[in-house]
């Protein structure tokens, strides 16, 4: 007799079918049938859920392992392929990121403006950020010196922290933020770009300032809030 | 239902509301389990963690499914787990005997109406397998707790495959009474 959906079920090897299907014992056509003639039949269904019920108390046994740090981005990767804004994933999302960049641009052209006086011929576009973030006071001007390999950054507004540091960060793409060290929050800095950042940096490329421990994140990753961030605009 | 039996349902619920954050939760909440689940079955790292994204994703899409049945939030979501890592596995598997793996379907038999919903909720399973001999209970659990095949099965036990199979159904036939009883 077949095994599919006909016959009366609830006999001695229905019962063991269930059992082999709860237990995944049988091979991928077999359990695909079985799924089906289970599915079909609500005794089946009913025994198939005890099994479940019964079997699941064995569950404690699978022991806990965490899995890597970035599996959950990998996920929302997968799920979210556009502009990912998942809360608390911000670190992650390119959305977040340009959203971001977008709100700061007319910032960034007004604050340049007053400091548009005349300049040397240019030799390559000219990069300028403006970095401030929505419930924060802290804002930076950014400028992309090509010749010096340097960002300069000019504080316009925002007050230290005691027993924290403002942090600077390059990211690029999907890449994982990179750090340019720990600046000062009032005044004008010069901060050296790390080779990997100067290759690609250019339009696009997101600064963002982040609220550290003493002397910076001790893990090269950021730990603490975003309290600026821009993206870097070809003017 | 304990308090963080009752979070993780909400959190599903919310889930299959496409509540990110919800979801977020959940997966700080539970992903070492499932990976617990992934990594035991599949036995390869990088296969496990492909398989607890795969486990994620289908968690995100069907949610919704998590409802009736009466399952404790973690078995649904170990349940998820579970059966992907043996659709895994089912798929490199190859194919058995059809006519090996028949079964008679006897026309009449025991109403499992009856005895679907036995007594003891749980907690049951652990002294039903203590009535089996021991190499039995022990399959019992690798099948489940390891996703061992009938091959995989009669090569740890060293038994023929046909044996295996003889006295893994009369064993599952034993576990059932003992379980709905």
């Amino acid at each position: 007799m077949s095994r599919d959906d006909q016959g009366s079920e609830g006999g001695e090897g229905d019962q063991v079918l269930v059992a082999e299907f709860a237990l995944g014992l049988l091979d991928a056509g077999e359990h695909e049938r079985a799924g089906r003639r289970i599915a079909a039949h609500p005794l089946l269904r009913r025994d198939y859920r005890l099994w479940r019920l019964r079997l699941g108390a064995l569950d404690h046994e699978f022991a806990e392992t965490a899995p890597p740090a970035d599996l959950f981005h990998r996920i929302e990767a997968r799920l979210f392929p556009a502009p990912a804004a998942a809360r608390g994933g911000f670190w992650q999302s390119l959305g977040f990121w340009r959203g971001v960049a977008a709100a700061c641009f007319a910032v960034a052209v007004i604050a340049v403006g007053v400091d548009l006086a005349p300049r040397p011929p240019l030799t390559g576009p000219e990069l300028v950020a403006a970095l401030e973030a929505e419930g924060s006071n802290v804002k930076f001007v950014a400028f992309y010196d090509q010749a010096a390999g340097t960002v300069r950054l000019a504080a316009l507004s925002g007050a230290a922290v005691p027993d924290k540091d403002f942090e600077l960060w390059a990211i690029q793409g999907k890449n994982a933020p990179v750090s340019m060290g720990v600046v000062p929050v009032s005044g004008k800095v010069d901060m050296p770009m790390p080779a990997t950042v100067k290759q690609t940096f250019g339009a696009g490329t997101v600064l963002a300032v982040t609220l550290e421990q003493k002397g910076g994140s001790p893990t090269g990753a950021p730990q603490g809030p975003i309290v600026a961030s821009g993206t870097a605009t070809a003017i | 239902m304990s308090q963080s039996t009752a979070d993780i349902a909400d959190l599903i619920a919310r889930t299959a509301l496409k509540d990110r954050a919800a979801f977020r939760d959940l997966y700080g909440r539970t992903s070492a389990k499932l990976f617990g689940v992934t990594l035991r079955i599949l036995r390869d790292r990088g296969e496990a963690e492909e398989a607890l994204q795969e486990v994620y994703v289908k968690i995100w899409q069907r949610a919704d499914r998590y409802a009736a049945g009466g399952y404790s939030p973690i078995s649904w979501l170990v349940a998820v787990a579970r059966n992907h890592s043996l659709d895994v596995l089912r798929a490199r598997r190859p194919l058995a005997d059809d006519i090996d793996v028949a079964l008679d379907i006897a026309d009449s038999g025991p109403d499992p109406e009856a005895a679907a919903i036995g007594k003891g909720e749980r907690g049951r399973i652990d002294e039903c397998l203590g009535e089996l001999e021991g190499d039995k209970a022990e399959a019992v659990r690798g099948a489940y707790l390891d996703g061992f095949s009938y091959d995989e099965l009669a090569a740890r036990f060293n038994v023929p495959l046909n044996t295996m199979r003889t006295w893994l159904r009369r064993s599952l036939i034993k576990l059932r009474e003992c379980l709905s009883a």
